[in-house]
């Protein structure tokens, strides 16, 4: 598609009008000039006609005084008066000689020729032109035009007076070249004399010989009418306008003049003037373009920079303005881009903000800290750095959040990105990844430093926070991920820095480094997720079952359903795998259905094969909004006609917390259906005793981080663990202590006055099948129990 | 003028008184439209041979302010004429005619001679330095003559009883008008008239 511009369109409509017009001026100045030369060459023809006239009219009075004064000459008229012939003749001609007179004649009052000088031809006949003789004698003189021996005569009759007229004397002038040159001289026209009647027409003529020939040829061509005719001639080369015109003549000879013109020497001047219009024309022509380039360019020179402009603006280019400064509609149009132009970079530049900050704290959000750490990853690439990543997430912020209020919360959020922000460098980054969640890039000269910075950005955090009056302490887990030695992409690097966090919130420590292969397991996780929907189905799900061993009676007591899933591909799962993802994805409810209806119907069993058991069942926080559940509960137990005291529901410290309201309301209807109930996971939460107090529980469970490593010699652990005994027995609780590993544990829980233990110590958890035998055969059993009884 | 005028009626009461027998001629002169001739001769040419007295005296042709005066002379022939000068330029007086060929150089006052005009016939005169001066002198064989004045009539007296050819001459005469024979009686007055070609 041919595009034009407007500037071209411009000058092609300017170039095509000026040609146009003044193509059309030219002809008509041509076509004009062409008729004008004619009609001029005619009228000059014509006023050169007349002129021939006049010429010959005044060279006739001025023959006619010459000769006047001539016969008045006293010796003239004696000789004259003498009757001498001889005497007369040779008067004649001397005087005519005089004034250069071709002929002379002497005629008498009667009109007969008395001498002449044309050897005598005419003397004693009548003078053959007796109307000049007659003119003269009405008018005392005469002229006239006439053919003598084939040749043009101008001829004069005076009287000779003595004093009273005696003769007439007649005296002949030839009209010769030099009377036509005149006419040439006076006009600038070629002027030709001819007589029709004679064999040979033309007489005298202006025009060289050679022309003079070819007229001559073309003469009898030119009949004449005895009036002016206008003629167009062609000689040689040359194009004449003629007018042949007929003289009077006293003797009817017919005698005319041919004046004529050469077109083209008349057309030269029109020539010269359509030359010049022609060269005005071009002058015009090109001035007119350079000023149509410049006018167009005044336009579109402006117009191309505004879309120039547009196109920056539409690149996002926002910094170049558009520099036209003209006080036309085009200046304005141009300020009013720019006005336009800084408006959108503004609104961008506030739009991107917003896109790539975090609104509460003003730090940048996850995008734009990707960014920065691509970047941050580069530069370290250049520069052989290495590039820490830690990711920083709060422990119990959502706590702090439900404790004290959202707007606390913020502000707490606020306050940790203003510490963060003043602790480290300026070219590191701190963003606020989202929720809780804080990240860092920290350029670090090599991998083991990155420790040392999350050290310091823990005891940064962990320093008190007094906001609105409320002192708090806050604790955060951080994971590192180090550039190169962890990945060389961003992604993979927040990625596994994430990991890294996971794993250090597992652990309750404050920072975890990337420990290759850890995120496997994560992506492990989400493979799980998409089966897990269809686990209860494929009958995927087991129950294990560990005892609780009643520690004064070292007896079994209870039995803890702990559902497994049998992955086809990833083996047996643990609950810590795939639970935290069934409530993700809102299976839980399904899940723990399941495994209240297998671990009561196995427990109806043992039941009916006397062995007295209780069975325990961890709920979900997700389980403890169902408000159906104590319902569902009932509908089992009497459905396999089990004791509702032989069920204990566990239930964990931080899942109450939640939402205690409605926790309560679920936990209440249960113990009112006669249902134990245990707090599991005890001590890692913040429950206050105030909570716990409200709380209709019968049993706590100490968080298995206490006993783990439960020594005599590790004091901390055995404080707490004997303080949480005594609360709970001072409550009216029952206490249970999970994860006891070896004797020295049991021996202390023991004497602590822990009522119930579990741990690998006594058993692992057992498939149901397994588990029976371990009923059966263990030390801790009920085999000799039931052989007893 | 006049006193040409005068002196010929003088003349002619002189005749009346003088021979009391002799007859009258009366001459009038008109143009074919009956206008009157100014300046006509009309003069009587008696018939066989008779003895015509000659008159002595002198005839003057006058130049006065530039003009011939009279305009027209007729004499009888063999008179002298005498030109006198009145003007106070000179002026030269000529004829080619045949009646008589003259010239007189440039003068002033009276030349010496008179001009004997000694053939019947008549002289054109011209001056030569004015084209515009003529005049005529009429030279006739006949003492019988006179000039007309503006009426154009010519009024011959004294003529003896007798036959007498009676002719007429004008300024500028192409042709002469016919002769008219006439006889005269004793005391007889006869009329004639003539008109001019």
């Amino acid at each position: 598609m041919p595009i034009r511009s407007f500037q071209t369109k411009l000058l092609y409509l300017l170039v095509a009008v000026l040609v146009l017009l003044q193509a059309a001026t030219l002809i008509a100045v041509h076509v004009a000039g062409e008729r004008t030369v004619r009609n001029t060459a005619a009228a000059e023809l014509r006023v050169g006609s007349r002129l021939f006239d006049r010429i010959l009219a005044g060279r006739g009075r001025q023959l006619s005084d010459t000769v006047r004064v001539l016969a008045s000459d006293f010796a003239f008229r004696e000789a004259i008066a003498s009757g001498d012939r001889p005497t007369i003749t040779s008067v004649l001609t001397n005087h005519g000689s005089r004034i250069s007179a071709d002929a002379a004649f002497l005629i008498s009052l009667d009109g007969t020729v008395v001498a002449d000088t044309l050897g005598d031809r005419l003397t004693g006949r009548a003078f053959p032109l007796p109307a000049l003789v007659r003119e003269a004698e009405t008018r005392g003189e005469s002229s006239g035009i006439a053919t003598l021996d084939e040749r043009p005569y101008q001829l004069v009759v005076v009287p000779v007076l003595a004093p009273r007229p005696i003769a007439w004397v007649c005296m002949g002038f030839a009209i010769d070249e030099r009377a036509l040159d005149e006419v040439r001289r006076l006009t600038g026209l070629d002027v030709s004399l001819w007589n029709a009647a004679t064999r040979a027409p033309l007489l005298i003529s202006t025009l060289p010989q050679q022309e003079r020939g070819e007229l001559g040829m073309r003469a009898k061509a030119l009949a004449p009418r005895g009036r002016d005719l206008d003629e167009t001639l062609e000689i040689g080369d040359v194009h004449y306008q003629a007018l042949t015109h007929p003289l009077q003549t006293a003797d009817n000879s017919r005698i005319h003049t041919l004046l004529q013109r050469s077109i083209e020497e008349a057309g030269r001047p029109y020539r010269h003037l359509e030359l010049q219009i022609f060269a005005l024309s071009t002058l015009a022509l090109i001035l007119a373009l350079i000023a149509s380039v410049f006018f167009a360019r005044g336009v579109s020179r402006p117009l191309e920079e505004l879309a120039e402009g547009a196109q920056r603006i539409e690149r996002g280019d926002y910094a170049t303005a558009i520099d036209i400064r003209q006080a036309d509609e085009i200046g304005r149009l141009a300020k009013a881009f720019n006005r336009m132009r800084t408006g959108i970079a503004d609104r961008e530049e506030h739009i991107r903000y917003q896109a790539t900050h975090d609104s509460l704290t003003g730090l940048p959000n996850r995008t734009l800290f990707h960014d920065r750490l691509s970047e941050a990853i580069e530069k370290a690439r250049q520069s052989g750095e290495s590039v820490a990543i830690i990711i920083m997430d709060l422990n119990r912020f959502k706590e702090i959040n439900d404790t004290l209020g959202h707007q606390f919360g913020d502000e707490l959020l606020f306050e940790i990105g203003h510490r963060l922000t003043g602790t480290l460098r300026d070219s590191d980054t701190v963003s606020r990844l989202g929720g809780d969640e804080f990240a860092v890039t920290v350029f670090v000269r090599e991998g083991s430093l990155a420790t040392d910075v999350a050290q310091k950005i823990g005891d940064v955090v962990e320093a008190p926070f007094t906001l609105a009056g409320v002192s708090i302490d806050v604790t955060a887990s951080m994971g590192i991920a180090l550039y190169p030695q962890h990945a060389t992409d961003a992604e993979t690097l927040m990625k596994r820095a994430d990991v890294a966090m996971y794993e250090a919130k597992k652990n309750h420590a404050d920072f975890a480094v990337y420990e290759p292969g850890r995120d496997e397991h994560s992506l492990r996780r989400l493979a799980i997720l998409s089966e897990l929907r269809h686990s209860i189905a494929r009958d995927e799900l087991v129950l294990h079952y560990q005892p609780k061993i009643d520690v004064v009676t070292e007896r079994i007591a209870h039995a803890e359903a702990l559902v497994r899933w049998r992955h086809p591909v990833h083996g047996l799962l643990g609950p810590d795998e795939f639970i935290p993802l069934a409530e993700q994805s809102g299976n839980i409810a399904v899940i723990t259905k399941w495994v209240l209806r297998r671990a009561i119907a196995d427990c109806g069993k043992w039941n009916a094969d006397g062995h007295g058991l209780t069975v325990a069942v961890n709920l979900s926080a997700l389980d403890l909004f169902d408000v159906d559940l104590p319902t569902y509960i009932g509908g089992l137990l009497a459905e396999v006609g089990l004791s509702p005291s032989k069920l204990v529901l566990e239930i964990t410290e931080s899942a109450i917390m939640r939402d205690p309201a409605a926790a309560l309301r679920v936990l209440r209807e249960l113990k009112q259906r006669g249902v134990t109930l245990a707090i599991d996971d005890y001590g890692t939460g913040y429950s206050s005793l105030a909570h716990l107090k409200r709380l209709p529980v019968d049993e706590l469970k100490i968080d298995k981080s206490f006993v783990l490593n439960l020594r005599r010699t590790s004091k901390d652990d055995l404080v707490i663990v004997r303080s949480t005994i005594e609360l709970g027995h001072n409550m009216g609780l029952r206490v249970i202590a999970e994860g006891v590993e070896n004797a020295e544990a049991w021996d202390i829980l023991r004497d602590l006055g822990c009522d119930m233990a579990q741990g690998y110590y006594v058993s692992r958890p057992l498939p149901l099948a397994d588990f029976g035998k371990w009923v059966e055969e263990s030390p801790w059993g009920l085999g000799r129990v039931k052989s007893e009884v | 003028m006049h006193r040409t005028l005068a002196a010929l009626t003088i003349a002619s009461l002189l005749g009346f008184t003088a021979t009391a027998t002799a007859a009258t001629l009366t001459v009038s002169v008109h143009d074919p439209r009956g206008n009157t001739v100014a300046d006509a001769v009309a003069y009587a040419i008696p018939e066989g041979k008779v003895v015509l007295p000659v008159r002595k005296a002198a005839a003057v042709m006058d130049q006065k302010n530039r003009m011939f005066v009279p305009h027209v002379l007729a004499i009888q022939t063999g008179t002298a004429v005498r030109f006198p000068n009145s003007d106070d330029i000179r002026h030269q007086v000529y004829s080619f005619s045949n009646a008589k060929t003259f010239q007189l150089p440039l003068y002033k006052g009276n030349p010496a001679n008179p001009v004997v005009f000694d053939k019947a016939g008549v002289a054109t005169l011209g001056c030569n330095i004015h084209d515009r001066m003529s005049a005529y002198i009429v030279v006739v064989d006949t003492p019988y003559v006179g000039t007309a004045g503006k009426d154009g009539r010519v009024t011959l007296n004294t003529l003896p009883a007798g036959r007498y050819t009676v002719r007429v001459w004008y300024p500028e005469m192409r042709a002469e008008p016919a002769p008219v024979a006439v006889t005269l009686g004793t005391n007889e007055r006869n009329d004639l008239a003539f008109t001019t070609r």
